[in-house]
C-alpha cells in the first residue's frame, strides 16, 4: 500500500475489510448481550394488532420466507407463532413467492412444535390450529382470487389431518365457516418479497393487513404504514428485536407510568414475560448493531483519507 | 353463461372426481395429451399463421382482467339469483369465471418450473455429452437436482398414507425424512443462507469505497443515512433520546431531536414521498408496457 496516509486510508485492502466483517458479525454471537431498546410504532401496532385478536379467532398467512431471509423471517415466523398460539389463533397458511416456502414455515412450526413438547405445552397443530394450503406459482393471481372467491381459489387443496389421508382444507377446523376473506379478522404476510404489495393491491380494506418484512423492505412497507393501508409491521431484525421485547414488556403494562415500554397512542396492552420470549432477535441484534458500526465507521475512514488526500495533494 | 366458468358448481365440475381416482388419472392424461397435441400444433403451424392466433389469445386473455376492473361488480348478490340486465350479466358472468381464470393463470405459471427444468436439463446435459470443461459442475447440479426430485416425491407419497401428519413429528421418520431433510434443510436452506449473506460483504465494500462527501447532495444523502442507521442501533438511539429527553426537561421543540424522531421524520417526509414518486413512475411504465404486450405491439408478440 503505497502513497501518504489518506491513499492509505481509502484503499484498505478488501481481505482485511472482509475479515474485520467476519470477527465483527461473529464473536457478538458467543456474547449474548441484551441491547437498550424502544421499540418503533409499526412494530407497537403490529404488536398490539395480534393481542387484540379474539382468542380462537382465524387468520390467513401468507409465508413467503425462505433460507436466504431467515435471519430475519424466522425470527419474525417464530415470534408471530408465539403471539398466535398465546391467542389461541387458527392460522390458515400459504405461499406464493417460491415453491420453497411451503416447507419452511412447516418445519419452522415443526420446530417449534418440538420445542413446546420438550418443556410439556400443549403443541400446535397441523389440521386443528393450523393448515397448510400450499404453494400458488402466481401470486398476483393468487391473491385476487383469494379476494374474488376464497373457496374458489382454496378448493381442491388438501392438507393432513392425524391418522388420516389427506382432506379437502376447508374441512379443518381452520376454515370451519370461512367463505371469504372478510371471515379472517387478520391477515399477515411475512415475505422477503413484492408480494406484500398484491396483497396491498387486492385485500387492503377487506380485512386489516399486517406485514413482517425484511430490513430492505421496510421503506416501501412504511409507505402502505403510512397511508394505513396496513395495521402495523415488523421490519428486519430490529422488528425482531422490538417484537420480542413487546412480547415479554407489553405496552404501558402493567401501566403507563411503570410500564417499560410507552406509547401514547395505545392503550394497555399486557405482556407475558418468558425466557423464551428472547428468541432470534436478541441473539441477533448485537450482531447487527456491530456490523453497522463497522459500515458507519469504514464510511467516516473513506471520507476521512479523501480528505487528507486531497489536503496533502494541495500542498 | 358457460357451464364451464360456473365457479358455484364443483359438484358437477370436470375436475371434482375423487382425490387420487382412476378416473381423475385419466382425465387428467386425456387433457395433458389434447394440450400437447396443440402445442404441437402450434409450433408446426406456419409463422404468418402463427402470430395472429397468439395475437388474439393474448388480447382475449387481458381483455378479461381490463373488463373485470373496469365493469361494475355485483353488489350484494344472492346465491341463485338471475342477471336482471346485460351489464349484470357481463358482471355476473365475469365474478363467476375469475377463479376459473386465476386456476388457469396458476396452472400456466406451474409451466414456468417445468420449463426451467427442461432448460436446465437441455444446458447441462449438452456440457456433460459435449464434455465441456466445466462437466463436473453440471454433473453436481444435474445429481443434486435428481436427489431433491427423488426425496421430495418419496416423502410426499409417505405422507398420503394414514400416517401422514404423524411425519411432522421427528419421532416418526424413516429413511426418506432423515434424507429429504438433509438434502431441504442441511444443504439447500444454508447455501441459500449463505448466498444471501455474502451480500453483507459487498454492501460494505461498496459504502467504504463510493460513499464520499464530493457534492451538497451527497453531503446530504450521507447525514441522512448515517442518521437513519444510527437510529436503527437500539444501544446508540436509547442514549442519544435518554440525553435528549433529560435536556428537554419536557420542551415538546427539543425533544424532536431524539434521534428516533429523526429518523422516523426522515423517513416519513422524504423517504416515503420519494417512494410513492418512483411508484407512480413504475406504474405508469407498468401501465405503457402492459397495454404493449396486450395489444401485441412488443416485438415477441407481433414478430415485427
Amino acid at each position: 500500500m503505497k502513497g501518504n496516509l489518506g491513499e492509505k486510508l481509502q484503499s484498505l485492502p478488501k481481505p482485511i475489510l472482509y475479515l474485520i466483517l467476519i470477527l465483527a458479525t461473529s464473536i457478538p454471537l458467543f456474547f449474548p448481550t441484551e441491547v437498550p431498546n424502544e421499540p418503533v410504532e409499526s412494530t407497537k401496532d403490529f404488536y398490539a394488532t395480534l393481542m387484540a385478536l379474539p382468542e380462537g379467532s382465524k387468520v390467513l398467512l401468507m409465508s413467503d420466507w425462505t433460507g436466504s431471509t431467515r435471519g430475519e423471517s424466522k425470527g419474525a415466523f417464530r415470534s408471530i407463532f408465539k403471539i398466535l398460539i398465546r391467542r389461541k389463533a387458527k392460522v390458515a397458511i400459504y405461499s406464493a413467492a417460491d415453491p420453497q416456502a411451503p416447507r419452511v414455515a412447516q418445519d419452522a412450526i415443526n420446530e417449534l412444535n418440538m420445542e413446546r413438547k420438550r418443556k410439556n405445552l400443549p403443541t400446535f397443530d397441523r389440521w386443528n390450529d393450523w393448515v397448510n394450503i400450499g404453494y400458488f406459482p402466481n401470486a398476483e393471481a393468487a391473491i385476487n382470487g383469494i379476494a374474488n372467491d376464497l373457496k374458489g381459489a382454496f378448493g381442491g387443496r388438501k392438507d393432513f389431518p392425524p391418522n388420516s389421508p389427506p382432506r379437502d382444507v376447508f374441512q379443518s377446523p381452520v376454515l370451519q365457516g370461512v367463505t371469504k376473506v372478510e371471515d379472517f379478522p387478520l391477515m399477515l404476510v411475512i415475505t422477503a418479497s413484492k408480494t406484500s404489495n398484491f396483497a396491498v393491491e387486492r385485500v387492503s380494506g377487506r380485512t386489516p393487513l399486517a406485514f413482517a418484512v425484511t430490513g430492505v423492505m421496510v421503506p416501501e412497507t412504511q409507505v402502505f404504514y403510512q397511508s394505513k393501508q396496513i395495521v402495523g409491521y415488523c421490519g428486519g431484525l430490529k422488528g425482531v428485536y422490538d417484537l420480542e421485547q413487546l412480547m415479554e414488556s407489553g405496552v404501558n403494562f402493567p401501566d403507563k407510568a411503570t410500564g417499560k415500554i410507552k406509547s401514547d397512542k395505545l392503550g394497555t396492552i399486557e405482556g407475558f414475560p418468558d425466557p423464551d420470549n428472547k428468541g432470534q432477535g436478541t441473539r441477533y441484534y448485537p450482531t447487527l448493531h456491530y456490523a453497522l458500526a463497522l459500515m458507519i465507521i469504514m464510511i467516516i475512514l473513506g471520507n476521512v483519507g479523501m480528505f487528507l488526500a486531497k489536503r496533502g495533494d494541495k500542498s | 353463461m358457460i357451464p364451464l366458468l360456473q365457479a358455484q358448481a364443483p359438484a358437477t365440475s370436470f375436475w371434482s372426481e375423487a382425490f387420487n381416482s382412476s378416473e381423475l388419472w385419466t382425465k387428467l392424461i386425456i387433457t395433458l395429451v389434447v394440450g400437447l397435441v396443440v402445442m404441437v400444433g402450434l409450433l408446426y403451424a406456419p409463422i404468418r399463421a402463427r402470430k395472429p392466433i397468439i395475437a388474439f389469445f393474448t388480447f382475449i386473455s387481458g381483455a378479461y382482467w381490463v373488463l373485470l376492473y373496469l365493469w361494475p361488480k355485483p353488489i350484494d348478490r344472492q346465491p341463485g339469483e338471475m342477471p336482471l340486465n346485460t351489464v349484470e350479466t357481463v358482471s355476473f358472468w365475469l365474478a363467476d369465471s375469475n377463479n376459473v381464470v386465476v386456476s388457469f393463470t396458476q396452472i400456466l405459471t406451474g409451466f414456468l418450473l417445468g420449463l426451467g427444468i427442461f432448460s436446465l436439463l437441455k444446458i447441462h446435459l449438452t456440457k456433460i455429452t459435449k464434455g465441456h470443461k466445466d462437466a463436473f459442475f453440471s454433473i453436481v447440479l444435474l445429481v443434486s437436482m435428481g436427489l431433491m426430485i427423488w426425496f421430495g416425491y418419496a416423502d410426499w407419497f409417505d405422507r398420503l398414507g394414514e400416517r401422514g401428519a404423524m411425519l411432522d413429528n421427528r419421532d416418526n421418520w424413516g429413511f426418506t425424512q432423515y434424507g429429504r431433510d438433509f438434502l431441504f434443510e442441511g444443504l439447500l436452506q444454508q447455501m441459500d443462507a449463505a448466498m444471501f449473506s455474502v451480500i453483507a460483504f459487498y454492501i460494505l465494500s461498496a459504502a467504504y469505497r463510493a460513499f464520499r462527501v464530493r457534492s451538497v447532495e451527497a453531503t446530504i444523502l450521507l447525514s441522512a443515512a448515517l442518521l437513519v442507521l444510527l437510529s436503527l442501533m437500539g444501544a446508540v438511539s436509547f442514549v442519544w433520546d435518554e440525553n435528549v429527553k433529560s435536556i428537554a426537561n419536557g420542551n415538546p421543540f427539543i425533544l424532536n431531536f431524539q434521534l428516533t424522531e429523526v429518523a422516523q421524520w426522515i423517513r416519513n417526509t422524504f423517504q416515503t414521498s420519494s417512494i410513492r414518486g418512483i411508484q407512480f413512475g413504475v406504474g405508469l411504465g407498468a401501465l405503457a408496457m402492459g397495454l404493449r404486450l396486450w395489444l401485441s405491439l412488443e416485438k415477441p408478440g407481433s414478430g415485427s
